[in-house]
């Protein structure tokens, strides 16, 4: 009877445990989430309409820390930048598209401190300018991110130059 | 590449083409542009030390012209001279018909050179 009890017991505390793992995100999760979300406010569907563009532009400040850094090939575009730039940055970005679909791929995270995450991955745009233009860009980018009160915020990207003119 | 290898064509890569030799000038190469997947096929024209430039189209390293005989469309590029810095290779696609800023090239890393293709 007392073995019985003791299988019990011990099932319930497997699947307790099976239970926290799978419902409570892990840190790479909570950073991969990060990325979805910029990803999504970034893309553009040709029937936005100007109240969803304006929060879009506001949540995508919402991501990064103040100030964040940017280092690109394009030497006009690094630099440090306040949220309202960045979203700034982004809108005045986005107008120029018809239909935009920003979308990361191989996100590989590692962890240097507990508060920080270190992210490689490949970005990729696929888009339409009003202009008509058909636009594909894929870059490797290096992003640190900064976990302040149980979020992950933007720190830092990083363009990779992998062709040096 | 084109003419060499038509866009979006499909090829394979010999990763250990490179583990115990150097690529060599006009070797085709595959270069890891970002990610584990995202590939370019590109030709070694030059290598780490070396003086790379264009003149009216024409490539030349260390101040001589460089015979391409793979290169069949027409080029108009410019581009001064510069060194390739130390563990690099200078590489560049066959097509150059179009403008020079439109065209991925440039000097890259030994580590980002994965292979060559074996078609």
């Amino acid at each position: 009877m007392k073995i019985k009890y003791l299988l019990v017991g011990v099932l319930m505390v497997i699947i307790g445990i099976v239970l926290v793992v799978k419902v409570l995100p892990s840190e790479e999760k909570r950073v991969k989430k990060r990325f979805h979300l910029l990803s999504e406010w970034i893309s553009k569907s040709p029937e936005e309409n100007s109240f969803i563009m304006l929060q879009k532009m506001k949540d995508i400040g919402t991501l990064f820390l103040e100030p964040c850094e940017l280092k690109a090939q394009n030497e006009s575009l690094s630099g440090s930048y306040t949220r309202q730039e960045i979203s700034a940055y982004a809108g005045s970005a986005r107008s120029h598209f018809f239909e935009l679909d920003f979308k990361f791929y191989d996100l590989h995270i590692t962890f240097p401190e507990k508060v920080i995450a270190k992210v490689t991955l490949t970005a990729r745009l696929i888009g339409k300018l009003k202009t008509g233009e058909q636009v594909d860009e894929i870059r490797e980018l290096d992003c640190l991110l900064k976990k302040i009160d149980r979020k992950w915020f933007f720190n830092q990207i990083e363009v990779i130059e992998v062709l040096k003119k | 590449m084109e003419p060499t290898y038509p866009n979006g064509g499909v090829n394979f890569c010999w990763r250990l083409q490179y583990l115990f030799s150097e690529p060599k000038r006009h070797d085709v190469v595959a270069v890891r542009f970002a990610g584990s997947q995202v590939m370019l096929l590109k030709r070694v024209v030059a290598r780490e030390g070396e003086q790379v430039e264009f003149r009216n189209g024409k490539l030349y390293v260390d101040g001589k012209e460089i015979e391409e005989p793979y290169v069949r469309l027409p080029c108009n590029w410019n581009l001064p001279s510069r060194r390739v810095e130390k563990d690099r290779v200078y590489v560049v696609g066959d097509n150059r018909s179009m403008p020079i800023e439109g065209h991925h090239f440039g000097q890259t890393s030994k580590i980002r050179i994965i292979g060559a293709p074996l078609l």
